[in-house]
């Protein structure tokens, strides 16, 4: 049985179908790749997979129970974590800050210990392990608004692998980030890759085809072709684009 | 002989202008059967209405006479949010669903599908660079290969363009100013002087393409 699953998702949106049938299936310890043009409905279809959308038919499973329709905060609770296409870091607060409230003892603790947040010094330990896991060991007191574009990126995946994941959902990545910020990301990914089961949606299909083990393709709210990279790269059209030039 | 897939029976639309002198300004005609699955091209230039068939068979625009027929029912007999479990139009990324509610739904049928047997695709966005050709293409035969009818419609303006059409399609439907003939395959269709015209340079020598 797949870690996560999707089964006939279907959702609408006045008159606009969004999600037409969507089956997907992210095996655990895997890097399962969700590609797709712009407007191909990647992000609906992750926001009904987190539950911020309700899908109007078809069901959302994790670990064999059904979360169809459950709030945000209870997927998050049974272990899956997402950062945005939009960041959402809190400027004011250093790296470490913004760890250390990820944290899921610190979570707990509630608002009254935060603000003694330094004093925790075994918190403050575990956070900067996630920070140095995700390259940033070093900026523990640099204020997230200062870090660089690709710099809060990686800060951004810190958070959510703070609150230690089952499942770790990352959408668009690599948006707004340039070439070299793209590389650095990709081997932040590639490290991940040993210890936690992800899932990546992407517009860049360059990024996806060297990082995944399995990429479906989601075109006009379906999914339209799903497999391996290796497999997807045999098409003949597949192999005259960008994707199938060798460097 | 089973229920055809789609038909389109003396279908006929046409736009007028002038509130007590009607000048017709367009007029479209069509009369096509397509009984098996099937993917099938649409060539022609804009604004000869491709766009407008497209319409007529999902439900969306209303005929000015005849009929079109998704699994023997009449598209305009079925209840409005209910058509596009029989017949969908993508217009290049986005699925396109816009009734005229002329009657209650509550007298209307039942589409008795849960999902669209007739695929319309509205100039998909065709590009060499990203590779999503591939899995579009494969994604049409997909839809074939479980019996639904498959139409890509396109205004060829590069080689490559009359080169995935000829992959895949298997019957071709040309559309010129209203006017709809429909070719049992690429060659055929080739041969007409009309489509040779319009696809000027990229009209392939005739001898690469005898039927």
């Amino acid at each position: 049985m797949a870690l996560f699953e999707a089964h006939g998702i279907h959702k609408r949106f006045g008159h606009q179908v969004v999600l037409e049938q969507i089956n997907l299936s992210f095996e655990s310890n895997q890097l399962s790749g969700v590609i797709g043009p712009n407007g191909a409905g990647k992000t609906t279809c992750f926001n009904v997979l987190t539950g911020r959308f309700k899908p109007d038919r078809g069901q959302v499973l994790f670990d064999g129970e059904d979360i169809t329709g459950l709030a945000p905060n209870g997927i998050a609770r049974r272990g899956i974590s997402r950062s945005f296409q939009i960041m959402s870091l809190f400027d004011e607060y250093s790296a470490l800050e913004n760890l250390l409230i990820a944290l899921p003892e610190v979570r707990k603790r509630g608002f009254s210990m935060m603000r003694r947040l330094d004093a925790d010094s075994e918190a403050a330990d575990r956070a900067s392990c996630v920070l140095a896991r995700v390259g940033l060991a070093g900026s523990e007191h640099r204020r997230a608004g200062d870090l660089a574009y690709g710099e809060r990126r990686s800060l951004e995946i810190g958070v959510a692998l703070a609150a230690e994941p089952r499942l770790l959902l990352l959408d668009e990545p690599t948006s707004g980030l340039g070439a070299d910020a793209t590389a650095r990301l990709a081997e932040l990914v590639r490290s991940l890759k040993s210890d936690y089961s992800i899932v990546v949606i992407e517009h860049d299909m360059r990024f996806l085809f060297d990082l995944a083990d399995t990429i479906s393709v989601i075109h006009w709210g379906q999914v339209i072709a799903s497999g391996t990279p290796e497999a997807l790269r045999e098409n003949k059209w597949v192999r005259r684009s960008m994707l199938g030039r060798v460097e | 002989m089973s229920v055809p897939i789609l038909e389109i029976e003396g279908l006929v639309k046409r736009y007028a202008t002038g509130l007590f002198q009607q000048k017709e300004t367009f007029r479209l005609e069509a009369d096509l059967t397509f009984h098996d699955s099937t993917i099938v091209g649409i060539l022609g230039p804009n604004g000869s209405g491709k766009t407008t068939l497209f319409e007529l068979i999902t439900g969306s625009n209303v005929p000015s006479a005849g009929n079109v027929r998704v699994m023997g029912r009449n598209i305009h007999d079925v209840k409005y949010a209910e058509r596009d479990r029989l017949a969908i139009h993508y217009h290049q990324s986005y699925q396109v669903r816009r009734y005229r509610r002329t009657r209650p739904s509550l007298l209307m049928q039942a589409a008795g599908h849960d999902y669209p047997i007739v695929h319309l695709f509205d100039e998909p966005q065709f590009n060499t660079q990203d590779g999503y050709i591939g899995f579009m293409l494969d994604f049409f035969r997909k839809l074939r290969a479980q019996g639904r009818l498959v139409f890509v419609c396109l205004h060829p303006n590069e080689p490559y363009h009359l080169e995935l059409m000829e992959e895949v399609c298997e019957r071709y439907v040309f559309v010129l100013a209203g006017r709809i003939r429909g070719f049992p395959n690429f060659g055929s269709m080739l041969q007409e002087p009309d489509i040779r015209t319009y696809l000027g340079k990229l009209a392939p020598s005739e001898a690469e393409h005898l039927p």
